[in-house]
């Protein structure tokens, strides 16, 4: 017999085989019971409802949708004959009607605004200079005159005045066509009843309109303002809400434009989304809602914590009312027009 | 000495042959030291999470080995709009802007709100109560500027071998952090 | 001038009043220049007329270094300790002190992180991979403790390890296990340490301290089904003696090698074996074994010669048969790789309406599959081509194990006084107080006049061994 007592090795195989089935069955188990808890995300923060939007508000029509080919895309300006300026990264190009990139120069800082005057001239806001480039990419002047905190973010010509505002100092300033700094306007005064410009992030836009009135978008007050050219507060619209009518989340609208007829175009963040607004503030109908933008708001797609403030829209008119949207997380353009 | 007769005493072999073994593993096991010299880190390092990565899932509130997660939102006051409608402390659509807890979007009512001048609201997180599930986090990215996120607090981590949130995080948001420096920073 | 940088760059203001404050100042200190340093922010902070003091956010440190580095003295202080209680003052109740305190420092101080146990699957994974650095008290923990069992054995086991001083604790009425049951799971440590390694290599998982039945009784906190595995097996041990010991530990299974090679070993008595049969009761694990008898019977020796002929035979079929399977199971364990899953589920391509019915989670990893499919298909290809690999290697060790194990049951070893068995002796030092020769060591029972002379010997080779720590190695060299 075995040396040792009660152990031989045929005894010893056939047990282990039985064991091994035992313990080959309790190892599914066991594999079974450790795959990830997978459930539903009970605490999901949930938009979806209010991501949908009536379609017999929409009153546009999408035309035409091209990527801008720039990585940091952040504002769309129309310029002459139907071209298209769009400020990205640390250049600004220049698409021609179709999307066809024309040119493209290099700024040497990030282009935070801009905007082309009837004479073709390209004017650009970096983080606290204003430059100015004739229709053929020369830089014809610079303007230092911003100090303090200066980030601008909103720049708008008319015949008279330069607007420039100021998201870091949370004013807009009215110069001069020289740059000669003017007037401060929007700054938190008693006695002019102006209630201030709140800015949780850098979104401070300007339109100054045919009536020679300007509007400010005051995004952490929800609401567009709109000044004299002295600085009076004349009118402010627009109230916080979900709802297709007001302005969401914590600071919006985030950008402007107006048409032609002078009603006011708002870009929103968040829950992406243009809509019009007659000249009086009141709602009228919606240019596109967050189902355009897929990729604005959504959570499945990664960002950096700094492009946080680059999430959303950036909207343009031009002179025959045609509207361009900037889609800045998908760097894609969209082009509308009136539906009538 | 042994009194059988064989040549050598099996105990004796037995003891040559460990004796051998015993130096072969000690050698091996300096091969080995030499071999890991070039995979050794003096300085210990610590789980963390990027929120840049973070897809705010909520897994971290259910995932972790501790009954109360390590994982905790924390604003990041420099970034923070000091919001009145803050989206990280509201409903979407809450009925009025106070403290009720009917219009609060924290599950479990960690954040705390305080007024501090006109329009600006100071936000803190209470982390005792804090469960990590990432619901601000994901209000506050979507509208506003994104200064609350989660991090792994190592007053509670126990810095597990393998962490099970990391191991389910679906945005592989997790990484290690070196020990002297286990926060994420915000740079661009 | 200002810093053209700095220009949204938060005042902080230190706050002295909590504990935390220094902390949260250094921090500051160095967070800034991170923030500042080649970006800028883009949010302006609000300009509060209050004189309002932007709080400053706590951020806890970790750990300190320090208290890793206090963490490998006491294991080696721990280590040494128990060495000299098994070997030199042969005090069960020193062990049992000394396993106590273990147990409170390692166990619920350290909460059961850092351990030997895992220890092994950070240096599988340091081999294994090129990015994972091992950190070097993790290191340490890993040899220090089998550097030990070369020379002594597994004292670690004995007083420094909380997961037996926590068995060791419940254990209250020892049953002694069959034979076949024993030696069946003796093989079950190597083979979970196989898995481990080769889970832990490829950067799969660490399974060992998932599956890991104690800490989460450490922690007081843990997933209700390791909890209760913990429960079932502390259970358990009130009547089998360190069942996660002696049927389960991967980092055991090591020690075990180690400890066949040690230098010296517990002997039950202190002088002279006088066979009085009172020690193999004492044993809670059934460790100590009977001398022989020295005579071998021809037939049962050729019986015996002809199965160890088929064992050694049989050995390469085995190690095939088990390779094959690990190849298989190599294939299948690819999928615990979180990168793999991913990447399988997002191959899969499942029709979007079916992505939209998936649990929220798995839809947004699935999204990140999407935008980094470039880099994540490859990376999961190359991982299962290393889990194959892994596979086979594990199917070759699990093969070998059990090879090894049915040669060895047939094997004789010759021995002339009760002893126990090194690789599975815990070093608790339980045995020794039934040993009449220390007993009478310790001057608990009177000296009888010359106690060996008088009692039978049943080996046929009396006294080959000397002192404790003499081993045979006195009769080598010849």
């Amino acid at each position: 017999m075995n040396q040792q007592p009660g152990l031989s090795r045929r005894g010893f195989l056939s047990r282990a085989a039985a064991g091994g089935v035992v313990a080959g069955w309790s190892t599914q188990g066991a594999r079974a019971a450790v795959q990830p808890a997978s459930a539903e995300n009970p605490w999901r923060y949930d938009v979806d409802q209010l991501r949908k939007v009536d379609p017999a508000l929409i009153r546009f029509e999408p035309v035409r949708q091209f990527p801008v080919g720039h990585a940091a895309a952040r504002r769309v300006v129309f310029g002459r004959h139907g071209r298209l300026f769009v400020a990205a990264g640390k250049s600004v190009l220049a698409l021609g009607p179709e999307g066809q990139r024309e040119s493209a120069w290099d700024v040497g800082e990030q282009v935070r605004c801009l905007r082309v005057d009837d004479a073709g001239a390209v004017w650009i806001g970096v983080k606290d200079r204003v430059l100015v480039f004739d229709a053929n990419g020369e830089r014809t002047a610079r303007w230092d005159a911003f100090a303090g905190k200066a980030y601008l973010t909103g720049l708008t010509v008319t015949e008279r005045d330069v607007w420039v505002a100021d998201s870091g100092n949370r004013v807009v300033y009215r110069c001069d066509r020289k740059g000669r700094l003017e007037l401060r306007l929007g700054e938190r005064s008693a006695d002019r009843k102006v209630p201030g410009l709140v800015l949780p992030s850098p979104f401070l836009d300007i339109e100054a309109g045919a009536d020679g009135l300007l509007r400010v978008n005051n995004a952490g007050r929800h609401r567009v303002e709109v000044y004299t050219r002295d600085g009076d507060l004349e009118q402010s619209w627009g109230r916080p809400g979900v709802a297709i009518d007001s302005f969401c989340g914590c600071c919006n609208p985030i950008g402007l434009a107006l048409l032609p007829d002078g009603r006011c175009l708002t870009a929103e963040k968040g829950l992406p989304r243009v809509k019009v607004y007659s000249a009086a503030g009141e709602f009228e109908s919606v240019v596109a809602g967050p189902a355009s933008f897929a990729a604005v708001g959504s959570a499945e797609r990664e960002q950096t914590v700094a492009e946080t403030a680059h999430d959303g829209l950036d909207v343009a008119v031009d002179g025959e009312g045609r509207i361009a949207v900037l889609d800045l997380v998908g760097g894609t353009l969209h082009l509308f027009r009136s539906k009538a | 000495m042994s009194a059988s007769g064989t040549p050598m005493d099996p105990n004796t072999r037995r003891e040559f042959l460990r004796n051998g073994l015993r130096v072969a593993g000690l050698t091996g096991a300096g091969v080995a030291v030499g071999v890991l010299t070039h995979h050794t880190a003096s300085a210990d390092t610590v789980w963390q999470i990027d929120p840049r990565k973070c897809l705010n899932c909520s897994r971290c509130a259910t995932q972790c080995v501790l009954e109360q997660s390590a994982v905790k939102c924390v604003n990041w006051f420099p970034i923070c709009g000091y919001c009145d409608l803050c989206t990280g402390y509201f409903e979407p659509q809450p009925n009025g802007l106070n403290t009720g807890a009917e219009n609060q979007l924290c599950p479990t009512s960690a954040i705390l709100r305080k007024f501090v001048e006109d329009p600006y609201f100071e936000y803190t997180i209470d982390e005792s109560l804090c469960i990590g599930c990432a619901k601000c986090v994901e209000g506050c990215r979507l509208f506003g500027n994104g200064s609350f996120h989660l991090q792994v607090r190592h007053d509670r981590c126990v810095n597990c071998n393998e962490c099970a949130i990391a191991k389910s995080c679906p945005g592989d948001a997790f990484y290690r952090a070196p020990a002297h420096d286990p926060y994420f920073h915000f740079t661009a | 001038m200002k810093d053209p940088d700095a220009i949204f760059a938060p005042t902080f203001r230190r706050r002295g009043r909590s504990s935390m404050g220094w902390v949260a100042a250094w921090v500051c200190a160095w967070v800034l220049p991170h923030v500042c340093r080649g970006s800028e922010l883009r949010f302006p902070p609000p300009d509060f007329e209050s004189g309002y003091q932007m709080p400053v956010t706590d951020y806890p440190a970790a750990r300190g270094q320090w208290l890793e580095w206090m963490d490998v003295g006491v294991l080696i202080v721990a280590l040494g300790w128990a060495t000299w209680l098994a070997f030199g003052r042969r005090s069960r109740r020193g062990v049992t002190a000394l396993s106590m305190f273990s147990l409170l420092y390692f166990g619920f101080y350290r909460e059961g992180c850092i351990c030997a146990i895992g220890s092994v699957q950070n240096v599988a994974l340091a081999l294994g991979s090129r990015d994972y650095a091992l950190p070097v008290g993790v290191g340490v923990f890993f040899a220090a403790p089998l550097l030990v069992a070369l020379f002594f054995g597994r004292t670690f086991c004995a007083a420094v390890c909380p997961h037996g001083a926590l068995q060791d604790l419940v254990l209250v009425k020892p049953v002694t296990l069959p034979k076949w049951l024993e030696s069946g799971l003796g093989i079950l440590p190597f083979i979970y340490l196989g898995a481990g390694v080769t889970f832990a290599a490829t950067g799969a998982a660490f399974v060992i301290c998932r599956f890991d039945p104690f800490v989460p009784l450490f922690r007081l906190s843990g997933g209700m089904g390791m909890v209760l595995t913990g429960g079932v097996l502390l259970a358990l041990g009130l009547f089998v003696g360190r069942p996660y010991c002696r049927f389960l530990c991967p980092y055991g299974a090591l020690l075990k090698v180690a400890s066949a090679l040690s230098k010296w070993r517990i002997r039950v008595t202190p002088d002279v074996c006088t066979q009085c049969r009172l020690c193999p009761e004492s044993c809670p694990f059934g460790v100590i074994q009977e001398p022989d008898s020295g005579l071998t019977r021809p037939r049962d020796l050729a019986v015996a010669r002809r199965g160890l002929v088929w064992a050694l035979a049989a050995l390469p079929l085995v190690i095939a048969v088990s390779a094959g399977g690990g190849w298989l199971f190599g294939r299948v364990a690819a999928q615990w790789h979180p990168t793999v899953a991913l990447a399988e589920d997002y191959a899969r391509q499942l029709p979007p309406e079916a992505v939209a019915q998936l649990p929220n989670p798995d839809r947004l990893a699935l999204g990140r599959a999407e935008r980094q499919a470039k880099e994540l298909l490859p990376r999961a290809m190359e991982l299962r081509r290393q889990f194959r690999t892994a596979g086979l290697w594990f199917g070759i060790w699990t093969g070998l194990v059990i090879g090894i194990k049915l040669i060895s049951i047939g094997m004789v070893r010759r021995r002339s006084e009760f002893l126990p068995d090194r690789t599975a002796c815990f070093a608790c030092a339980r045995c020794f107080a039934s040993c009449p020769q220390e007993r009478i060591r310790l001057g608990w029972t009177p000296m009888p006049e010359a106690v060996g002379a008088h009692l039978p010997v049943h080996g046929s080779n009396p006294l080959p061994e000397g002192k404790p720590g003499g081993c045979g190695c006195g009769g080598g060299g010849r």
